[in-house]
């Protein structure tokens, strides 16, 4: 699964600690799933995108779609 | 809920104040319920103690396990996702590789090698849940600050 957590927190001038601490998860967990090493529970992935107050396809997308 | 920078195996900000909350929790149960059941080993075995309170001991060794174990799985339950799934591949690996060896070493005890007492699969279990644990920190996490 292919996201753009790393682009959309750059547009927001957000550290992975600070994205991190909006999600309630540990840094690492925002550092592997930015470097595609682990993909987010559904849960989770859901509060990703409400965080960035989109759609969650508009943060994730399946292989090679996005 | 910030991430402390407590190293987790080498890995800081694995843990969030919470994970390290909860394990610094179940780490004194643990090391608590250790020197304790290696107390009661000890006094048992050198008859230092009698009957009585060594059954009280190995009681009081009994609920300090079961203590541990309620700590553990608090832990497990309320940990961020990531340190999770580590935790379940580290017991994972400690599951199978106390399986492997006790199989492997019951053949060789067959072929003439030394008999184990019934604990000694237990030290291989927590190596290799020390192992997994380190290798799923290793493969997930990134070990930069």
């Amino acid at each position: 699964m292919e996201n753009r957590l790393r682009v959309l927190r750059a547009e927001r001038r957000w550290s992975q600690a600070d994205l991190a601490d909006r999600l309630s998860v540990s840094r690492q967990t925002v550092n592997a799933i930015e470097t595609g090493k682990y993909d987010p529970s559904l849960p989770l992935a859901f509060s990703i995108a409400r965080v960035f107050e989109l759609k969650i396809e508009d943060v994730f997308s399946p292989n090679g779609t996005s | 809920m910030s991430t402390v920078r407590k190293s987790y195996f080498g890995c800081a900000g694995l843990l969030t104040e919470r994970d390290a909350r909860n394990l610094r929790i179940f780490n004194t149960w643990m090391m608590g319920t250790l020197v304790l059941w290696a107390g009661t080993t000890i006094l048992i075995e050198r008859h230092v103690i009698v009957w009585p309170i060594g059954w009280g001991l190995t009681l009081a060794s009994f609920i300090a396990c079961l203590r541990t174990t309620q700590a553990y799985i608090r832990f497990m339950r309320d940990s961020d996702e990531l340190l999770r799934k580590i935790q379940l591949e580290g017991l994972a690996f400690a599951f199978a590789g106390g399986v492997v060896f006790m199989l492997i070493w019951r053949l060789c005890e067959r072929l003439g090698a030394p008999k184990l007492d019934c604990d000694d699969p237990f030290l291989v279990m927590m190596l290799c849940w020390a192992l997994g644990q380190y290798l799923g920190t290793r493969r997930y996490a990134s070990t930069e600050p």
